[in-house]
C-alpha cells in the first residue's frame, strides 16, 4: 500500500474526531479572530525597529511628531469677522477635545510686531496674537491679513498667498491618540461642520486623516468585498455541481478555514491593515480551487463504484500530494512576502501562507468527511459533459499547434519583458485614491494652495549651546536656502526664520534686517526674547531643544511621485552633509517623507528578495512533488508567461509597484502553479498507464483543465471584485490577480501542451494518427 | 473674548517670592465687597492678600528649567521690586547673571492702575532698551512654567472661593507637620486658561505651599510644590518651590539665593535708563 493510501485509511478510520477537532478549533479562532483590531499608522508599514524608524521616535520625542490633522479652509471669506470668528472658535473648541495638544491656526499664530516709537523712546517688539481682539471689524479682519500675508512664516504655509485657503494643523498626544482618533477625528468635523459661514468650504487631510480612511477602507474591505466574493463563489459552485447541498457542504468548509485563517493570525500577535483586509477573500478564492478538486474527484469515484470509503480514500490517496504541492508552493509564494520589511506586507505574507495551508488540511479531511455524510447526487453535472469535448479539442489544437503556440508565446515573453522594463515604483498615497475622493481633493488644495502635504526633516545635533552659535546658526541658514532652491520644495522653515524675524522687528523692520545678528551673543538674546512669551516658548519647543543641542529643519513638499521625494531626500541629505562638514553637528534626514522614501528602498529590495524566494522555493518544490527536472523546468515555463505578462501588463498601463502590487508576482507564482502541477500530474498519470503524450494531454485537458477552467473563472470573477474598493492599490492586486489567473489557464491548456509536443524526446511522443483515431 | 490685560504685579512678585504663588492679591484700589467671615475660604483668600510684603525688595534666585527630555538649563536672575505709592504704581526689575549668552539681558514693569502697564526689554547685543507689549496674566513669565498670575498673584476679585478642607496639613521637608486650610479658586472669567486651582495654605504663615491648576478641560495641568519656606527678616519667604507642567512634562524650580527687604531702593532704580546702564 502508498504512503498515500496508508494515510487515506488512517484518515478515514479518524474522520470523526479530527472532524470534531477542525471545528471545535474553528470555534475558538472564531472567538480570537476580532477583525476591528486595525492598524494602519506609520508601525503598520515600517518595522518599528528599523534604523528610520527608531530616528523617526527620537525625533518624535523631541520635537514632536508630525503625525497631525490638517483641516484647509477656502473661501473668499477667511478675512472677514465672520470668518476670522468661525476659526476663532473652530480652533479654540478643538482645542478642548481630549488629546489635542495643540492648534495651529491663524486664530492661535503670533506675529513679530514692531511697537512704534513712543515718549522719545526706540519703538520696542511684541510677540502677539496675530488676530487677537481684531475679528470684529472689517478693518480688523482686513489688518490680520495683511499681517498674515506679510509674516514669511505663515504665508504660504498656514495661508495661502492670495489669502483664499488657510489651514488649521491640529497636534494630538501621539501615545494614546490611536485608540480614540475615530472618534476624536469625527468630533473635529462635528464642530467644523457646525454653523460655518456660507462660502467656507473644509478639507480634511494629514496623516491622521490618511490613517483613520485607511481603517475605514479596511474594515470596507472585509465589510464590502467579503459579501460578493462569496457570492461569486456560491453562484459559480451552483452552476459547476448543480446541487445546494454540495454549495452548502463547500461553503460551510471555506468558512471553517477562514475562521481558522483569521483566528491564527490573531493568535500569531498580528493587526490587521489595508492590506490584510484582502485575507478574508485570498482565502475564500484559494479554498475553492481545493475543495472543487476534492468533489469532483470524491462524485466521480461515488458514480463509478458506489462505495463512500472507497470514494473518501481514493480522492485522498490521489489528491493528498497534488494538493500537499500545490498548497505549498501558493503558501511558499506568500511566505516570500514574510521576506519583506514593509511591515503590512510580511504580515500579509504569514497570514495567507498560513490560510493556505490550514485550508488544505482542513479540506482534505472535512470535505471528504461531509461528503461521505451527504445522500450522493443522482445526476451529472453540466460542466462535467459541456466543458469536456471543447476542451479536449484545444488540448489536441495545442499539442498539433506547437510551433505557432510557441512563437506566440515568445511574442508575449518579448512584449511583457519590455512592459516590465516601464514599471516604476510609487507609494504616493494621495494617488491610492481616485481624484474625486475626498482624500484626493483636500491633497490637491492643500498642495496648491499651501505647503504641501508631505514634509520631511532635517535633524541636527550637537553638543549643548551649539545651535545658537553664529557659525551653525549661518550653516542652518545655508542649507535652508540650498533645499528652497529645489523644485520640489514648497516651504523650508528653522529657528532660523524666528531669530531672523525678531531681529527685523528689533532692528526697525527694515527688509535689510531681516538677517541673523552679528553681535555676540545676539542670536541667544533674539531667541530669549522670542521665548518670554507661551506662545513663543511653545513654538521654540518645536524647532530648537531647549539647551540648544538639537534643532531641525522642516521642508514640506507637495504630494508626488515617492520616486521623487526619494531622490529629494537623498539630495538634502547630501547638501545637509555638505553644510554641517566639519562641524560638530551632526545632519539626519528624518520625518514621515524620510520614512515613505525608505518604504519605496524596502518595496524594491522586498520585490526582489520576495520573488526570488518564492521562485527558488515553489519550483523546488514543484521538482521535489514531480521528482523530476523535466517535469520541473515545465512547470517553470507554463508558470512564468503568466508571471512575466501580468507584471509587463501593469508596465504598459502605467500602474505602478506600491505595497499592495509588490504582492502581485509573488502571489501568482504561488498560485497560478497549481493547476499546472494537476495538469502534469495527470499527464504523468495517463502516460505512466501506457497512454500516447497527445492522449495523455486531452485526457489532463479534459478533466484537469475542466476543473482549472471553473476554478479560474469563479477566481477571476472572485478577485475582480476587489476592483470596487475604494483603495486603488486593493483594486489592482484584485483585478491582476484576475487576469493571471485567466492568463495561467491559457497558459496550462496552450503552453504545456505545445511544449511536450515540441520535446518529445522528454516527454514522450504522440501515436500514429491510426492509434490515435482509435 | 475679553481677557483681562494685566501685565505684572510687582507687590504680587514679592508676594510670591514672600509668601508663596498662586496667591489672591487685590486689584489696585478694589476692596471685597463685605468683610468675610473669620475663617472662611474668602477670609483666608484676603488675609494672603494682606500680608507685608515689605516696600522693597532684592531676591536673587536661581531658576531651573527642565524640559521633557529631563535635560536642564540654568538661570541666575536679580529681581528688585518697589511696592506703589500715590500715584505711581508698582516696579520691577528683573536682571538676568547668567547664562552668560543672555547676561545683562534686563526687563523692566511698570504698573499703571489707570492704564495699561509698560513693559521694557534690555538686549546687550543689541545695546538699546526695547518696549515689548503685555502679556495675559496666566501666561508664562520669561519663558518659565510659572504664568505671571502665578508668580504676581491673582486678583482677590476676580476669583470665587470654596473651602475644600479646613483641617488638612501640610508636611515639610524635614518632615513636620503644620496645620493648613485647603481652599479653591474658581475664576469668574469663562476664557481663563486655568480656571479652576486647588490650594494648600499654612495656617501660620498664611503662605500656599501646594496647588494643584486645573485647565479648561477640568485636568490637572500644573502642580506646585514648595520645599523650603523660611522668614528672613521677619517675612515668611518661599526660598525653594517647584511648578511642574504635566501636559508639556516640563518644571521650572525657583530657588531663591539671598533676599533682602526693605533696603531704600530709590524710584530711580527703576528708570529706562537704570535698565540699560545697570546691565554693564
Amino acid at each position: 500500500m502508498s504512503p498515500s493510501a496508508r494515510l487515506a485509511r488512517i484518515l478515514y478510520r479518524w474522520r470523526l474526531p479530527i472532524t470534531a477537532l477542525v471545528l471545535a478549533g474553528a470555534l475558538v479562532c472564531a472567538g480570537k479572530a476580532n477583525l476591528n483590531n486595525i492598524n494602519n499608522d506609520l508601525s503598520a508599514w515600517v518595522a518599528t525597529d528599523s534604523p528610520e524608524y527608531v530616528e523617526y521616535e527620537r525625533f518624535r520625542r523631541e520635537f514632536g511628531g508630525g503625525r497631525t490633522l490638517i483641516i484647509a479652509v477656502a473661501g473668499e471669506g477667511i478675512f472677514t469677522p465672520d470668518g476670522l470668528r468661525y476659526i476663532d472658535r473652530i480652533s479654540r473648541e478643538i482645542a478642548r477635545l481630549p488629546l489635542i495638544e495643540r492648534v495651529q491656526s491663524l486664530a492661535t499664530a503670533n506675529v513679530v510686531r514692531q511697537l512704534p516709537p513712543q515718549d522719545g523712546d526706540d519703538g520696542g517688539i511684541e510677540v502677539t496674537p496675530l488676530v487677537g481682539d481684531r475679528l470684529d471689524t472689517a478693518t480688523g479682519a482686513a489688518d490680520v491679513r495683511e499681517d498674515a500675508l506679510d509674516d514669511p512664516l505663515l504665508r504660504g504655509d498656514l495661508v495661502s498667498a492670495d489669502g483664499r485657503v488657510t489651514a488649521l494643523v491640529i497636534s494630538t498626544d501621539e501615545e494614546r491618540i490611536d485608540a480614540v482618533r475615530g472618534e476624536v477625528i469625527e468630533q473635529i468635523r462635528g464642530i467644523v461642520d457646525t454653523a460655518r459661514p456660507p462660502g467656507l468650504a473644509t478639507y480634511f487631510n494629514g496623516p491622521l486623516e490618511i490613517s483613520e480612511t485607511y481603517n475605514r477602507i479596511t474594515l470596507a474591505n472585509q465589510r464590502d468585498l467579503t459579501p460578493p466574493v462569496l457570492g461569486i463563489t456560491i453562484i459559480a459552485l451552483y452552476a459547476m455541481f448543480r446541487s445546494v447541498r454540495k454549495v452548502v457542504l463547500l461553503v460551510f468548509a471555506i468558512g471553517v478555514s477562514v475562521l481558522w485563517t483569521l483566528g491564527l493570525y490573531v493568535l500569531l500577535g498580528y493587526e490587521m491593515n489595508v492590506l490584510t483586509s484582502m485575507l478574508t477573500p485570498l482565502v475564500v478564492v484559494l479554498a475553492v480551487a481545493d475543495d472543487v478538486h476534492i468533489v469532483q474527484h470524491f462524485d466521480r469515484e461515488m458514480r463509478e463504484h458506489g462505495d463512500r470509503q472507497r470514494a473518501f480514500e481514493s480522492t485522498i490517496a490521489h489528491l493528498v500530494t497534488p494538493l500537499f504541492g500545490a498548497s505549498a508552493t501558493t503558501a511558499l509564494g506568500l511566505l516570500s512576502l514574510a521576506t519583506s520589511d514593509v511591515v503590512a506586507v510580511h504580515s500579509f505574507g504569514i497570514g495567507a501562507a498560513t490560510g493556505v495551508m490550514v485550508d488544505m488540511m482542513v479540506s482534505l479531511v472535512l470535505v471528504p468527511t461531509l461528503l461521505v455524510w451527504m445522500r450522493p447526487d443522482t445526476h451529472t453535472p453540466p460542466q462535467e459533459t459541456w466543458l469536456l469535448e471543447p476542451l479536449r479539442r484545444l488540448g489536441r489544437w495545442s499539442f498539433t499547434h506547437a510551433t505557432p503556440v510557441l512563437a506566440v508565446t515568445g511574442l508575449v515573453l518579448v512584449a511583457a519583458v519590455a512592459g516590465v522594463l516601464r514599471l516604476r515604483v510609487d507609494t504616493n498615497h494621495v494617488n491610492f485614491f481616485a481624484p474625486g475622493h475626498p482624500l484626493h481633493e483636500s491633497a490637491d488644495v492643500m498642495d496648491r494652495e499651501l505647503a504641501g502635504i508631505y514634509s520631511f526633516n532635517v535633524m541636527l545635533d550637537g553638543p549643548p549651546d551649539a545651535i545658537a552659535r553664529p557659525d551653525v546658526m549661518a550653516r542652518m541658514d545655508r542649507l535652508a536656502e540650498a533645499l528652497r532652491r529645489q523644485p520640489q520644495v514648497r516651504k523650508v522653515t528653522s529657528v532660523v526664520d524666528y531669530v531672523k524675524r525678531t531681529n527685523q522687528r528689533l532692528e526697525g523692520g527694515a527688509e535689510a534686517a531681516y538677517v541673523l545678528p552679528a553681535a555676540p551673543g545676539g542670536i541667544a538674546q533674539e531667541l530669549f526674547v522670542f521665548g518670554l512669551s507661551d506662545e513663543g516658548r511653545t513654538e521654540l519647543e518645536r524647532v530648537v531643544a531647549s539647551d540648544y543641542s538639537r534643532a531641525h529643519l522642516t521642508v514640506k513638499l507637495a504630494s508626488m511621485s515617492s520616486d521623487v521625494v526619494f531622490e529629494q531626500i537623498f539630495e538634502a541629505e547630501r547638501l545637509a552633509r555638505d553644510a554641517f562638514a566639519g562641524s560638530d553637528v551632526t545632519p539626519t534626514v528624518t520625518g514621515a517623507g524620510r520614512i515613505f522614501a525608505t518604504l519605496d528602498h524596502y518595496l524594491v529590495t522586498s520585490q526582489v528578495t520576495s520573488f526570488g524566494t518564492a521562485f527558488v522555493t515553489v519550483f523546488a518544490v514543484i521538482f521535489l512533488v514531480f521528482r523530476s527536472a523535466k517535469f520541473g523546468l515545465l512547470a517553470i515555463v507554463a508558470n512564468v508567461v503568466p508571471v512575466a505578462a501580468v507584471l509587463g501588463l501593469m508596465g504598459w498601463i502605467g500602474i505602478s509597484l506600491n505595497v499592495a502590487t509588490i504582492m502581485v508576482a509573488s502571489v501568482a507564482l504561488g498560485v497560478v502553479d497549481d493547476d499546472t502541477i494537476h495538469f502534469i500530474g495527470r499527464f504523468r498519470r495517463e502516460t505512466a498507464h501506457g497512454a500516447t503524450a497527445d492522449v495523455a494531454v486531452e485526457r489532463a485537458a479534459m478533466d484537469e483543465g475542466r476543473a482549472s477552467l471553473t476554478t479560474a473563472l469563479v477566481n477571476s470573477l472572485s478577485f475582480g471584485v476587489l476592483w470596487f474598493s475604494e483603495y486603488k492599490p486593493t483594486a489592482w492586486f484584485g483585478s491582476l490577480l484576475a487576469v493571471t489567473m485567466a492568463v495561467a489557464f491559457l497558459a496550462e491548456i496552450f503552453i504545456v501542451p505545445a511544449v511536450i509536443a515540441r520535446f518529445p524526446r522528454l516527454y514522450g511522443s504522440a501515436a500514429r494518427p491510426a492509434v490515435a483515431a482509435a | 473674548m475679553s481677557r483681562s490685560r494685566r501685565v505684572f504685579r510687582p507687590a504680587a512678585l514679592a508676594v510670591f517670592v514672600i509668601a508663596g504663588a498662586l496667591m489672591v492679591t487685590a486689584a489696585p484700589g478694589a476692596q471685597p465687597a463685605a468683610a468675610p467671615v473669620e475663617g472662611s475660604a474668602d477670609w483666608v483668600a484676603a488675609r494672603i492678600d494682606a500680608r507685608d510684603t515689605g516696600r522693597d525688595s532684592r531676591l536673587a534666585m536661581t531658576m531651573r528649567l527642565a524640559d521633557r527630555q529631563g535635560r536642564t538649563r540654568e538661570r541666575t536672575l536679580v529681581i528688585t521690586t518697589l511696592a506703589a505709592a500715590g500715584a505711581r504704581g508698582d516696579r520691577v526689575l528683573v536682571r538676568f547673571l547668567g547664562p552668560a549668552d543672555i547676561r545683562g539681558t534686563g526687563f523692566l514693569v511698570w504698573e499703571h492702575a489707570q492704564k495699561d502697564d509698560e513693559r521694557f526689554l534690555y538686549l546687550p547685543a543689541l545695546g538699546r532698551v526695547r518696549r515689548i507689549a503685555g502679556a495675559e496674566a496666566q501666561e508664562s513669565f520669561v519663558g518659565s512654567d510659572l504664568s505671571y498670575e502665578d508668580i504676581g498673584g491673582r486678583r482677590l476679585t476676580d476669583y470665587t472661593y470654596r473651602m475644600v478642607e479646613a483641617t488638612a496639613a501640610w508636611t515639610d521637608t524635614q518632615g513636620a507637620s503644620h496645620p493648613a486650610w485647603r481652599i479653591e479658586s474658581l475664576a469668574k472669567d469663562a476664557g481663563a486658561r486655568y480656571p479652576k486651582v486647588q490650594s494648600l495654605v499654612r495656617k501660620d504663615a498664611f503662605v500656599i505651599v501646594e496647588a494643584q491648576v486645573f485647565n479648561r478641560r477640568g485636568e490637572r495641568e500644573k502642580q506646585y510644590t514648595v520645599s523650603r519656606l523660611e522668614r528672613p527678616g521677619g517675612i515668611w519667604t518661599v526660598m525653594d518651590a517647584t511648578m511642574a507642567n504635566e501636559a508639556t512634562r516640563t518644571r521650572t524650580t525657583l530657588v531663591v539665593t539671598e533676599a533682602r527687604y526693605n533696603t531704600g531702593l530709590a524710584e530711580d532704580a527703576f528708570s529706562r535708563r537704570e535698565l540699560e546702564q545697570g546691565a554693564r
